[in-house]
């Protein structure tokens, strides 16, 4: 390890561990000095998520069972999953790295890869490009950077680093970083781990040392992968990705709501206000997400890519609603994201569409109606709950500037 | 699509949606039986309906009110209602 420059062209590595939880502790900061850790998924195993440093201390790892968590330490605070906080978080990290000149590629929530090539002379140098980055993303996500020639051994370098740390490894110095690092950095199944510690594979230089035939008849392709891995991995490019769309609506309501029929109303409405804002204007929506903030601090979020991108709202409500039963909890928000847009090209549609003389007056009389009393002040009437004894439960008024 | 300048204001100005038809504070002075006599300094003429509407009292803000359908002497139709829980009198428009 050191942090000389070699010639081969670096690929760096940002890595947060335990972003999701966090994202989900930044709505209840102090938190992080309590012994915390991330509550299983609702549906899923009852495994715990990453932990804090207070409840290490007390014996509290990530992945143990809920109830041994538990005993280890009675004081342990559950906190609930954001999974619309993390991609939230997530996002900023990826667009202050970006915002900082780098060509960024996500691989997973707390993962991302980028070169310094581009930046390096403006930056004055590959350290100054990778001070910058962690300065770009600031020090509320304790995130690490490793660069090595290969995207894996970055990982690893990442991964050694302490939070607001960089680590550069020289091509030569590979096999000697590699060597004594756990077998767990490698993408392999639990069951697999277990087979290789069975046989006394317990480090990355182990499984490297091993011929290559004799691990994929073993372990299969995975295994095959996996020794690639130990022994650096391909150097493959970084692509950086597309910038996602920032075209979001959302709804506040003012008291959980958890009836399918009334969240259907709130999507159906969410969804004209969203198309009708100017920056979608001639462009198609062709990946759309669906989030929502529940009653009791956790959120939830589902995307979808739609077969063909479109602008047209009932075929975009249709493809989201039938979501909206996978809600586990009331919903105190509902906020809709048009994450992918096509270019404004051609679409061959109607010459004249059928009402649009009316629709064109009604929006010209609303416009001066707005022109006279000011933003806010032209709403649309949504039902939510029509058969509700209570009359101001019935209905919402989503204000409309479009 | 409704211009309701006030409420939508507001709504906007706390970054949220507002409710439709929600109660407004209003000025009513009740006969002994609990009747409204006098709604906004307007004498009542006549008592058309009265109901009452018990509701989410699972929760921690249960709704308890007695309603009036009343025709003030200007002619003007109203309904008013008595918050039981937490007092006061209110109109209310699509009750």
């Amino acid at each position: 390890m050191c942090s000389c420059r070699t010639y081969v062209p670096l690929i760096a590595c940002l890595s947060i561990p335990g972003l999701e939880l966090k994202a989900a502790l930044r709505r209840t900061p102090s938190l992080a000095l309590r012994p915390a850790a991330l509550a299983p998924e609702p549906q899923g195993e009852p495994l715990i998520g990453p932990v804090t440093a207070a409840a290490e201390a007390l014996g509290v790892r990530p992945g143990m069972r809920l109830g041994e968590a538990l005993a280890t330490c009675p004081q342990l605070v559950l906190v609930e999953p954001d999974p619309a906080g993390v991609e939230l978080g997530w996002e900023e990290v990826v667009r202050a790295l970006e915002d900082a000149g780098f060509a960024v590629e996500p691989t997973a929530p707390g993962v991302a890869y980028f070169e310094t090539r581009g930046v390096e002379r403006l930056y004055g140098g590959l350290e100054p490009a990778l001070r910058r980055a962690l300065g770009a993303v600031g020090s509320e996500w304790d995130a690490r950077i490793g660069a090595a020639g290969r995207r894996f051994a970055a990982l690893a370098a990442a991964s050694v680093a302490r939070p607001g740390q960089t680590v550069v490894v020289r091509e030569d110095d590979l096999p000697q970083f590699l060597a004594p690092l756990p077998l767990t950095l490698l993408p392999l199944e639990r069951q697999r781990y277990e087979e290789l510690e069975a046989l006394g594979v317990r480090k990355l230089g182990q499984l490297a040392g091993l011929p290559g035939g004799a691990v994929a008849e073993r372990l299969g392709p995975d295994g095959r992968r996996a020794w690639g891995l130990a022994r650096g991995g391909a150097a493959a490019r970084v692509r950086g990705r597309r910038p996602p769309a920032e075209v979001a609506e959302s709804l506040d309501f003012p008291e959980a709501i958890a009836n399918e029929l009334t969240l259907r109303r709130a999507l159906g409405a969410l969804v004209e206000t969203v198309l009708a804002r100017p920056e979608r204007r001639d462009r198609f929506a062709r990946k759309v997400a669906l989030a929502a903030r529940l009653v009791g601090g956790g959120s939830w979020r589902r995307t979808l890519t739609l077969r063909e991108p479109t602008a047209d709202a009932d075929r975009i409500r249709v493809a989201l609603a039938s979501r909206l039963a996978d809600l586990p909890a009331p919903v105190l928000e509902l906020r809709i994201e048009l994450v992918e847009l096509t270019e404004p090209s051609g679409q061959q549609l109607e010459l004249l569409a059928a009402g649009a003389e009316d629709r064109t007056r009604l929006r010209e009389g609303l416009r001066q109606v707005r022109a006279s009393t000011g933003s806010g002040s032209v709403c649309t009437v949504v039902e939510v709950a029509p058969w509700s004894r209570i009359p101001e439960s019935r209905a919402l008024l989503v204000p409309r500037d479009e | 699509m409704v211009a309701h300048s006030r409420v939508a204001r507001a709504a906007r100005a706390a970054g949220r949606v507002g409710r439709f038809n929600a109660p407004l504070a209003a000025r009513v002075e009740a006969r002994v039986d609990g009747t409204p006599r006098e709604v906004n300094h307007q004498p009542v003429a006549v008592l058309r309906e009265e109901w009452r509407v018990v509701d989410r009292w699972w929760t921690e803000e249960p709704v308890v009110r007695r309603y009036f359908e009343l025709v003030l002497e200007t002619g003007e139709n109203t309904v008013v209602f008595h918050d039981g829980s937490g007092g006061g009198w209110f109109t209310q428009r699509g009750a």
